[in-house]
């Protein structure tokens, strides 16, 4: 933690970076809170643990953290501390050009894991599903690195098992299901909210001339909304899974994403955030690209 | 005030007649009060952490069609909907969610009667319940009420030992809803439930009280431009999860959807003053605009606003909004912090 809080310190008072979006405490040292630090002597406020969940990177597309890094008329560096998995959503946001890599200095840890809840202690039970099947625990891409790999608790993928059943059903069972799962939707957007990858300045929800999407979190409504945005995020998604954290009606989203996320590599070999030279899936065509889904 | 005592079996044989008789019975789920089914599905535990959404959309649902439509060349027909309340029983109410309807009915009530709301909660009955759970989200104390409070509820529940139970009857309503089940009551011994409801009052169960609801009025009313909330909620997100989680927000956004060119209805949803759109005007101009300024409305509104004019705090300090946060912003934290500055 001394190593992180002294680094960033360092990095402030130098001006590497004009602001540093990290973790602090949140009432209790088993839960944190982001927080975004533009002076040194706040890094101390900096910690990082098992319970650092939220994905920081949703930050780096707001426009008041953009502001930050405009300093003097020049355009400074953003710090962000990042799990290796939400190094994946700034690599993603940098494919989609809305950052450049040059713009953003990356704090990141070898990682291991981090819980389903707060306030829980790191077991097999209470590791979060994503950790269960992690292609990466060290960082992609990073400007800096700490922390030391240990193994993690060891857990079935249930969330694994749960998708692989949805091979078995009809589409008519699997349309029930979702059914069942989006009526329980508040239209809260939290969801939405919490996604590094829903930068929208306007989310096509919210428009009313005309009104694409119902604005009413009925079935017929809830199910446009959730189904838009799974489209909107086939192949952008980058499975941080806090859309599912966040959603107060614990909607299982990440089935969804994570079925997503499948098919992009199974298909097309792709998976979104991990190569900074790779043009994005839905920005690119290639001629071996498979089509037997166009009817 | 009468009391009587009801074992967890003739309390199940209760919920049975419930049921079978037409009504609908509602009890906390693991996410939700939900609608029972089955007897079999009521968990009916004080210690039980509060759900994660409240029971506010009973009475004000989500969404929910306000009249119907049909248009042609000449003319618009208009169909009134015809609300029928239907018996609603809430048994297991935790003393931050009983309190509820009767704050919403302030508004609901103010101006405008909104039959929507009125008849549901005429057809309500609320069995409270004693509650023992806290955590550091809990903050029911700083705003009138405990755990032991029976604001709200028709009837009352403390949980006397692993089977037993309490039964208060608060209010008429509650009287008359009993009468029918006598025959699952046993007479009670009163001391033994205040005995229980004291040792409540002063466990560690009993969340502490961290602000006063008073000062933190006043504060406010002389502090809406203050440096304090210029920093506030910087990291919020701008969503509703606090809003439609509060078992007291009530903001509606009102709506048409059309089915077809021909006909369609006009919609109530719930709407959030976290939205950075909440405000924007049709010019284009934005009142609201930055973060602190809705979370200043946020605290404005429940504990100042809503008292002024209708004597009430529109907070039951049940702390879901904080518990649930997806950026971990603590709503408790943020109101004592007021007056400090």
């Amino acid at each position: 933690m001394d190593e992180l809080r002294n680094h960033v310190k360092e990095m402030l008072a130098n001006g590497t970076v004009a602001a540093v979006i990290g973790y602090k405490e949140a009432g209790s040292p088993m839960r944190t809170k982001p927080v975004i630090i533009t002076a040194p002597e706040e890094a101390i406020l900096l910690v990082f643990n098992e319970y650092c969940l939220n994905n920081l990177a949703v930050y780096l597309t707001k426009a008041r953290v953009k502001n930050l890094a405009r300093v003097n008329g020049t355009i400074k560096k953003l710090g962000i501390v990042a799990k290796p998995c939400d190094v994946h959503a700034v690599i993603a946001l940098i494919q989609e050009s809305q950052l450049k890599r040059e713009d953003v200095y990356i704090i990141s840890f070898n990682c291991n894991g981090v819980v389903k809840d707060y306030g829980e202690t790191l077991t097999g039970e209470t590791i979060a599903s994503k950790c269960l099947h992690c292609d990466a625990r060290q960082p992609l891409y990073h400007d800096k690195v700490f922390g030391e790999l240990k193994d993690l608790p060891a857990s079935p993928d249930e969330e694994l098992a749960k998708i692989k059943s949805f091979d078995d059903m009809t589409s008519q069972e699997r349309f029930e299901y979702f059914k069942n799962e989006f009526d329980k939707c508040i239209k809260c957007y939290a969801c939405r909210a919490a996604c590094p990858m829903c930068y929208c300045t306007q989310c096509i929800t919210d428009k009313t001339i005309p009104r694409w999407v119902e604005s009413s979190a009925h079935g017929r409504g809830n199910f446009s909304w959730n189904l838009i945005r799974a489209f909107h995020l086939s192949a952008r998604c980058v499975g941080c899974g806090e859309c599912e954290r966040a959603c107060p009606m614990d909607i299982p989203l990440s089935l969804i994403n994570r079925k997503m996320l499948e098919v992009a590599k199974n298909d097309f070999a792709y998976l979104s955030g991990r190569n900074l030279e790779t043009p994005t899936l839905v920005g690119s065509f290639d001629v071996k690209d498979k089509e037997e889904f166009i009817l | 005030m009468e009391e009587k005592i009801i074992n967890r079996e003739n309390l199940n044989k209760l919920c049975r007649d419930i049921i079978d008789g037409g009504n609908i019975l509602i009890a906390p789920g693991k996410t939700e009060y939900t609608v029972i089914k089955d007897t079999s599905e009521i968990i009916l535990d004080a210690g039980s952490k509060p759900t994660k959404a409240s029971y506010k959309n009973y009475a004000f649902p989500k969404a929910e069609p306000v009249i119907y439509y049909k248009k042609d060349k000449n003319d618009i027909e208009l169909i009134d909907i015809d609300i029928k309340g239907k018996k609603t029983v809430i048994l297991g109410a935790k003393p931050c969610d009983s309190n509820s309807f009767d704050i919403l009915s302030k508004v609901f009530n103010w101006d405008y009667k909104d039959d929507f709301f009125n008849m549901r909660v005429k057809n309500f009955i609320v069995i409270g319940m004693m509650c023992e759970f806290a955590d550091k989200y809990c903050f029911c104390t700083s705003v009138g009420l405990s755990p032991v409070s029976e604001k709200g509820s028709d009837i009352f529940l403390i949980p006397l030992d692993e089977n037993n139970f309490a039964v208060r009857i608060i209010t008429d309503k509650g009287k008359e809803f009993m009468e029918s089940y006598g025959k699952y009551l046993t007479e009670g011994n009163p001391e033994k439930a205040k005995a229980k409801t004291e040792a409540g009052k002063s466990s560690a169960k009993m969340p502490e009280k961290v602000f006063n609801s008073e000062e933190v009025r006043k504060w406010l009313g002389k502090n809406f431009e203050h440096p304090f909330w210029d920093g506030i909620g910087d990291v919020c997100l701008s969503c509703a999860q606090c809003a439609f989680v509060c078992p007291v927000c009530h903001c509606f956004d009102i709506v048409d959807e059309d089915y077809s060119y021909e006909e369609g209805r006009r919609m109530k949803n719930w709407d959030g003053c976290q939205f950075g759109h909440f405000t924007l005007h049709a010019s284009g101009h934005n009142p609201r605009d930055i973060q602190g300024k809705r979370y200043r409305q946020r605290i404005n509104h429940k504990f100042k606003y809503y008292v002024d004019k209708f004597g009430e705090i529109l907070c039951t300090g049940c702390g879901r909004c904080s518990r649930g946060c997806p950026v971990s912003i603590d709503i408790k934290e943020i109101v004592s912090d007021t007056v400090k500055n």
